[in-house]
């Protein structure tokens, strides 16, 4: 079968500084894969590239057959099916949580009002906020703010979702919550590409576990592989740092 | 529907201000009327004074207008070129807004007035037989000082917009990106709205300075509420009195627009809850 993401040799580099050196990551549909590495080893530019929020200089990326290159319709093909979700939630603040669902369906794909606030409904029932939808971002808590945010990727109806470090923001008490809707969504089918530290989101529902660290893949494998017998000593030492 | 609506409450709000405009400004006339006497003005000189004072104003305050119409037009485009990558684009814009802002206004309304007429005199050799009236006619005072001061004030505000679009995180963009709009859908939406309720202020601000500083214009012969009150000091040798006047209108002018400014904030507060 096809991988729903294809990478090929992609390298890029901000300024002199090369964050991304020779990838290559095929990911299959349905599949979770959890990026894990140090800060600056180049796993949230990773994820950034897939849905070109950030460039890449060299190599190739196929999103679910679309080639990512500079055609603008091919950029905007691939965003409409990849959804993200981002460390600092970036909510519109200006727009109750229902709006911030309901807009890019509404405007995007051109969906009448009633059904993109049918779908959002059902989507913020799915993530147990529905009571929240006619308050702005400001009135939730950190951890409603990142279940909103999830909706509104889901709301696009995405085919791929990035979750660029979604609880590293988070009080403690609020991180369970939203990995509880993640790991939902991981058990939906959602093929997912998650950046986080949270092993225990990673033992309990990755397929696979990528380790990164210079801007290169280390290591990959099953959870239970990466974790209880890390082959390269560069991961041995990055889980011995965070699993004390 | 909603458009016949909008309509009706638009010609509504027209007519009040027009109403309004002509209450307001018959009111500061009798004032004026009611002041000269009790300060000992020549009796029959008195509606007179008030009179061409009251114009005076209305110069001032016409001009204000349409050169902050103008300049917020101007400043939205140089605001939003100054933030372009494309240096086509940006490197116009950041010299407009370096030679207006590095120069005075005084310099600026005089070179309009006496400078831009022998710029302009080549391009007027091709528009006179289309039927264009004669440079001099154009370039009137009044119309002068409207370049001037919109060309003046849309600097300044370029870099009131400038600043409140790069005040919105780039997680917005991003964001707004990730979910496939387009750069333009992503402006309409989501950085313009929020973009409104910081920039308004220091946009408002640089009217109410528009306003004072139109008072410049008084150097190149337009009637306004300076000039006019500088020829009735020059028949009646009573400066106390009519510079007072004078400056007490331009307070009660600027009072008005603070009013209008907080108003204004707090409608868009209300649109939109806390950011």
């Amino acid at each position: 079968m096809e991988a729903i993401i294809h990478m090929e040799n992609v390298n890029k580099w901000f300024g002199s500084l090369h964050v991304l050196k020779d990838i290559n990551l095929d990911v299959q549909k349905g599949e979770v894969v959890v990026v894990i590495g140090p800060s600056g080893s180049g796993k949230s530019t990773l994820i950034r590239t897939i849905n070109r929020l950030e460039e890449i200089q060299k190599g190739r990326i196929v999103v679910d057959g679309i080639e990512l290159n500079r055609d603008v319709r091919n950029i905007d093909a691939v965003r409409k099916e990849v959804g993200m979700v981002f460390q600092s939630f970036n909510l519109f603040p200006h727009m109750t949580v229902l709006e911030n669902i309901t807009l890019a369906p509404r405007i995007v794909r051109k969906w009448p009002r009633e059904k993109a606030e049918q779908i959002a409904m059902e989507l913020l029932e799915r993530v147990d906020i529905a009571d929240q939808a006619e308050k702005y971002p400001a009135q939730l808590s950190g951890g409603q703010q990142q279940r909103v945010a999830i909706a509104r990727a889901l709301a696009m109806q995405p085919k791929i979702m990035l979750f660029d470090e979604p609880t590293s923001a988070l009080d403690p008490e609020m991180v369970g919550e939203v990995l509880d809707a993640m790991k939902e969504l991981a058990r939906s089918g959602m093929t997912m590409l998650v950046v986080t530290h949270e092993m225990g989101f990673a033992r309990e529902v990755a397929d696979r576990v990528i380790f990164m660290d210079m801007g290169e893949i280390i290591e990959e494998g099953e959870p239970d592989q990466v974790f209880s017998n890390p082959r390269h000593e560069r991961t041995q030492a990055f889980l011995a740092r965070i699993l004390h | 529907m909603r458009v016949l609506k909008a309509l009706a409450w638009s010609v509504v709000a027209l007519a009040a201000l027009a109403v309004g405009y002509v209450v307001f400004f018959d009111g500061i006339e009798a004032v004026l009327r009611w002041y000269f006497t009790v300060t000992n003005f020549t009796a029959s000189k008195v509606p007179n004074f008030a009179h061409n004072l009251r114009l005076g104003a209305e110069v001032t305050i016409k001009l204000t207008v349409i050169s902050s119409i103008t300049g917020l037009i101007l400043g939205l485009f140089a605001g939003i070129a100054r933030l372009s990558k494309n240096p086509l684009f940006r490197w116009p814009a950041q010299f407009y807004v370096w030679v207006i802002r590095g120069t005075p206004l005084l310099v600026q309304i005089l070179f309009a007035y006496n400078a831009l007429p022998f710029l302009l005199e080549p391009l007027w050799k091709y528009l006179q037989p289309l039927g264009v009236p004669p440079i001099q006619d154009v370039l009137t005072p009044y119309w002068a000082a409207f370049i001037a001061l919109s060309v003046n004030v849309g600097a300044y505000n370029a870099e009131v917009i400038r600043a409140g679009i790069q005040a919105i995180a780039k997680g917005q963009w991003e964001a707004a990106m990730s979910l496939g709009m387009r750069p333009f859908q992503v402006m309409r939406y989501i950085i313009v709205p929020q973009a409104i309720k910081i920039v308004v202020p220091p946009l408002v601000n640089n009217v109410i300075a528009l306003l004072k500083d139109s008072s410049l214009a008084s150097v190149i012969t337009l009637l306004e509420l300076v000039h006019q009150g500088q020829r009735m000091i020059s028949i009646t040798f009573r400066p106390v009195e009519v510079y007072i006047a004078v400056a007490a209108i331009y307070l009660i002018l600027t009072t008005v627009l603070t009013f209008f400014t907080d108003w204004l904030e707090r409608a868009l507060a209300r649109r939109g809850a806390a950011v």
